[in-house]
């Protein structure tokens, strides 16, 4: 009971932190939405379809599912990451193990975090595709995008707490880990259909997560039947970045001071 | 230079002082930290008496970091023994981390949370947290209590270092060069805090490469140099303990060859210009035979004194052979 109260406080001290973060507010949030209003106002007409697993789904529906995989991947994937990174390099989770405080609770409030950023994310975006786009959320459709939210934050948080472990420093991180979620959007299709990529391309794509989760999105949002691949990709990302790092994670700064 | 509470317990109940692993807070025998094929640790045996302030004092890379590092439960020693309020700080607990506070050397805290909130956060990782507003009082943060860490200024943070290490009201305390890049005035208000925490009845192991700071905050000092431990006690005991203990110094009168006093004082006389220079562990009865010489003879010592070694000169002269590896 102590220890649930340790990581909520955590995670309220985090929320607080992050809301007061410029960065991390336009980065995580505004971000999203701009693209969102942008494919959807300038790049697409309500008219226009897009081919996803052989069903056909409107073009505003698209692209919110799109973007709400976009947060899911900003928020579980390049944020925490980087937060993480910085956090570590700067020695706060150093001096944060030497403290009492399980090392458990601190991992579980970052999630926590992430979670209700996504919370956030989900609630806006499909508010605004609702209102502004007359993208359909129906009652049937809500289990299924409740699923690949969560199996997307899973998936991503852990591949981004994974990806510390790889990462020496702050500069690398901030260099690296937008590119590979720029190239990761590219090719999964969040802002182009992976129909009109090469073949090989889209067969790359589909060895990582984010693909899985935007078609997973755009497919419940568009009424489709789930593919459960998509699914079990997600689950074994999320457990194999979590094996990663349980193993691999460093608390303590990597970077030789200059 | 206040004596050990524990001096003066073992005093009234008519008793040795018992320095086993039980009674001190800290207790290293041994100790080797080897980094490869060098050792930053080499054999480093001392003990931290319950309500102590203990300095480890040495130059850059003397080992001080490693030392106390070991000690806080971040690295493990490669050989020796060692107790932390008792226990193995090679496996750090929940329950012992809780009886700890730690100010490390370089250390960041979330820059977007107030002073306040930082305090609060780390306050509650403790079973039985000071009064937060005590923690805040005592590190003199009281009128930046409500600044976000991010917008205080070095000392300022510093201090909120400090106020998160005592948060939890532990036993004993590490200090981390707790005051290295301080101005002046700073480390004199950072001093006065210090001198709060003893207030408090706190154990403190501090490491710093200011000899005035070792000397002025702590009841004894071990000083480091290469990963050894070359001196250890109060700065009375070190000073006594050196073979430079006073050094008598006086203009050689006109018409004396330094051999003749030298005759007359019974131990040799240097010179350095024209003074004459004589290095004596007790100074009383060597000044006794030149001054009687002196009046008798009617020769007038000019520029006669006494010098003690100041802790600055100790810790120079016992740190003469460091290298330059740091």
């Amino acid at each position: 009971m102590t220890d649930l109260r340790l990581v909520l406080l955590q995670t309220g001290y985090q929320l607080v932190s992050v809301a007061r973060n410029r960065r991390a507010v336009v980065f995580s949030l505004v971000f999203p939405i701009v693209l969102l209003v942008m494919f959807n106002s300038v790049f697409v007409k309500g008219s226009d379809t897009v081919e996803l697993n052989g069903a056909t789904i409107n073009a505003h529906t698209y692209f919110t599912g799109s973007m709400l995989a976009y947060a899911i991947l900003l928020a579980g994937f390049n944020s925490l990451a980087i937060t993480l990174v910085m956090q570590r390099e700067s020695g706060q989770l150093k001096r944060l193990r030497g403290t009492p405080v399980p090392a458990w609770t601190f991992m579980v409030a970052t999630v926590l975090r992430c979670v209700a950023t996504v919370g956030l994310m989900t609630v806006v975006l499909l508010a605004i595709g609702h209102l502004a786009y007359d993208v359909p959320i129906a009652g049937s459709a809500v289990g299924d995008i409740l699923l690949y939210v969560v199996l997307g934050i899973v998936a991503m948080c852990s591949a981004g707490i994974a990806a510390t472990a790889l990462i020496g420093d702050v500069d690398s991180a901030s260099a690296a880990l937008p590119l590979i979620a720029v190239v990761l959007s590219l090719i999964s299709g969040i802002f182009v259909g992976v129909d009109q990529l090469p073949s090989w391309l889209a067969d790359v794509a589909r060895v990582f997560p984010v693909y899985h989760l935007t078609s997973g999105l755009q497919t419940a949002l568009g009424g489709g039947s789930l593919d459960a691949g998509n699914a079990a990709v997600l689950a074994l990302w999320g457990l194999g970045g979590i094996a990663v790092a349980a193993r691999r994670f460093r608390w303590e700064p990597q970077a030789v001071p200059a | 230079m206040s004596s050990a509470p524990t001096a003066t317990m073992a005093t009234r109940n008519g008793a040795a002082p018992d320095l086993s692993a039980d009674t001190a807070a800290v207790a290293v025998q041994d100790l080797r930290k080897g980094y490869g094929r060098t050792d930053a640790l080499r054999g480093v045996t001392f003990e931290v008496r319950r309500g102590e302030i203990f300095a480890l004092l040495g130059p850059n890379g003397a080992g001080k970091t490693t030392m106390i590092e070991i000690l806080e439960g971040y690295r493990r020693r490669t050989s020796g023994e060692a107790h932390v309020l008792g226990a193995d700080p090679g496996r750090p607990t929940r329950s012992w981390r809780e009886r700890i506070g730690l100010v490390l050397q370089e250390c960041e805290l979330d820059p977007n949370l107030t002073v306040r909130e930082t305090v609060r956060m780390f306050s509650s990782f403790y079973p039985a947290p000071a009064p937060v507003e005590d923690t805040i009082e005592l590190a003199g943060l009281a009128d930046v209590g409500d600044v976000r860490v991010g917008r205080l200024s070095g000392g300022q943070r510093r201090r909120v270092d400090v106020a998160v290490g005592i948060a939890g009201d532990p036993e004993l305390i590490f200090l981390d060069e707790p005051t290295t890049g301080f101005d002046p005035s700073a480390r004199r208000a950072a001093w006065t805090m210090i001198d709060g925490l003893r207030g408090l009845g706190k154990t403190i192991l501090l490491t710093t490469h200011y000899m005035d700071e070792a000397q002025r905050l702590a009841d004894r000092i071990g000083i480091l140099r290469v990963g050894e431990l070359v001196a250890i006690g109060s700065v009375e005991e070190i000073g006594a303990g050196l073979r430079a203990g006073a050094l008598i110094r006086f203009r050689l009168p006109p018409g004396l060859a330094e051999h003749h006093v030298a005759a007359e004082a019974g131990v040799p006389v240097e010179m350095e210009g024209e003074l004459a220079v004589i290095r004596v562990p007790d100074p009383q009865p060597v000044l006794y035979r030149l001054t009687s010489w002196a009046v008798h003879e009617g020769i007038h010592l000019s520029g006669l004194e006494v010098i003690r070694p100041t802790l600055e000169d100790m810790f120079l002269e016992l740190t003469a052979q460091e290298t330059e590896h740091d």
